[in-house]
């Protein structure tokens, strides 16, 4: 395999953790994210994910661990981090009192790549009109405003906390298609923190489960999905499991039923936990993200 | 929207079936072309990159070809192999359907006796339609 270089990834994190007195929020956490991917996080409430991305953004320093976001380094120049990246936080710090236009001319001061043109199209496109108070905004136009003001810039990255919580269905789609239109339109790295489970699948090509401050895994999305089964194995009578197979992320014996979630599943998985274990018999499950994501949680739960 | 995110087959593997689909039902015919990358990638809502994968897929088996610059194609025998490759489909989908009776301890037998019981209720539901 080729190791990526630093110039080609836009995220590189190494053994990051972050310390609260005794709390420790994020554990070890290495990630690397080529430019160009799109990658999405997952994760419990409360798991690091948004201690994550405000140590990415540079806006909360790190206890220790290397970081590297654009080139820039994370320990040195984390001031400097915001002014490249597209970012739409989970709380918004939109000034309601403001009007859209006066938000936008606001922020425009921060940004020497500002682009007008392309701004006042995506309030067209999403029907913002300058003279809207913001605290007449829907929740849904104000997330619609933030992500103009993420994009307007026109970001190598762009990074969305929880973008979708709270939105109805037509709204998340509006949001979506934007993001995707975004990284059709140049090779923009996205990284993408949501609870809206369909949606990271249609948008990441690169998945990370995190769980109380560490990454569980990383993997291509289909990987992840087409990879993981879940064995329903039935014991001979008063039988007990006696070896798990490789691979294993969460199980559960109930009666004569054992339940076996498995990552990087192969005909050999089943081949080996025939041979190893007292089973009449034993059916292939296929399953989705969701439930991919739950035993995930399940098992480091178990394991903990 | 012909793609189920929650579902465990992959986006590329459902877009790919997706546009088979239409090849074997004639919307797209030999020679035309078939939606651009960004287009279907944004019509689906899925990432370029998964589009992508698909349509690779489909290029490797003959039902579509690249032309520089100007996207890609149906083949001539396009819509035979999409008819081809369903008939493949429906031999897993059956596959699958036998392991799972196998599964529940059915006899070769049963299943088959279970599969004409569907096969004529088709039908029922076919001619009430």
């Amino acid at each position: 395999m080729i190791q990526a270089t630093s110039s080609d990834l836009a995220i590189e994190l190494v053994g990051v953790t972050k310390r609260y007195r005794r709390n420790t929020a994020v554990r070890e956490l290495s990630l690397q994210i080529p430019k160009g991917a799109a990658f999405g996080f997952i994760g419990p409430n409360g798991a690091g994910k948004t201690t994550t991305i405000r140590m990415i953004m540079g806006l909360l320093p790190m206890t220790a661990g290397q970081g590297n976001v654009l080139g820039i380094n994370l320990n040195s120049g984390q001031d400097q981090v915001k002014r490249y990246v597209g970012y739409v936080p989970e709380q918004h710090f939109i000034y309601r009192w403001m009007r859209v236009g006066q938000v936008v001319r606001f922020c425009r001061s921060f940004y020497e790549t500002w682009n007008d043109k392309y701004c006042s199209e995506l309030l067209d496109l999403f029907g913002l009109d300058g003279h809207q108070k913001v605290k007449h905004l829907s929740k849904g136009m104000v997330t619609k405003l933030a992500l103009v003001l993420a994009l307007a810039h026109e970001p190598e990255l762009l990074i969305l906390d929880e973008p979708m919580a709270g939105l109805d269905p037509l709204v998340r789609e509006e949001i979506v298609e934007r993001v995707l239109h975004s990284i059709c339109e140049r090779k923009r790295t996205v990284f993408l923190s949501s609870h809206t489970l369909s949606d990271v699948r249609r948008v990441s090509d690169v998945i990370g489960i995190i769980h109380e401050g560490q990454l569980l895994t990383v993997a291509p999305t289909e990987q992840l999905v087409s990879g993981t089964k879940r064995i329903r194995a039935v014991l001979e009578e008063g039988q007990q499991p006696k070896e798990s197979p490789e691979g294993t992320i969460w199980n559960r014996v109930q009666g004569r039923e054992w339940l076996i979630t498995v990552k990087d599943f192969t005909s050999n998985t089943v081949e080996r936990l025939r041979s190893a274990n007292p089973l009449q018999n034993i059916e292939v499950i296929d399953l989705g993200l969701e439930e991919i994501f739950k035993d995930y949680i399940r098992g480091a739960e178990v394991a903990a | 929207m012909p793609i189920d995110p929650n579902g465990p087959v992959p986006l590329y593997q459902q877009i790919a079936d997706y546009i088979r689909q239409l090849v074997a039902a004639g919307v797209f015919r030999s020679a035309e072309a078939l939606p651009s990358l960004r287009a279907l990638a944004v019509q689906l809502a899925v990432n370029p990159n998964t589009v992508q994968r698909a349509y690779d897929q489909l290029e490797r088996e003959g039902l579509v070809y690249a032309r520089r610059g100007l996207g890609l194609f149906v083949a001539e025998r396009g819509a035979e192999l999409a008819r081809n490759k369903s008939q493949e489909a429906l031999y897993q989908t059956f596959m699958q359907a036998i392991l799972a009776g196998k599964a529940a301890q059915l006899s070769g037998e049963k299943i088959g006796a279970i599969f004409q019981r569907a096969l004529a209720g088709a039908d029922v539901k076919a001619r009430n339609q």
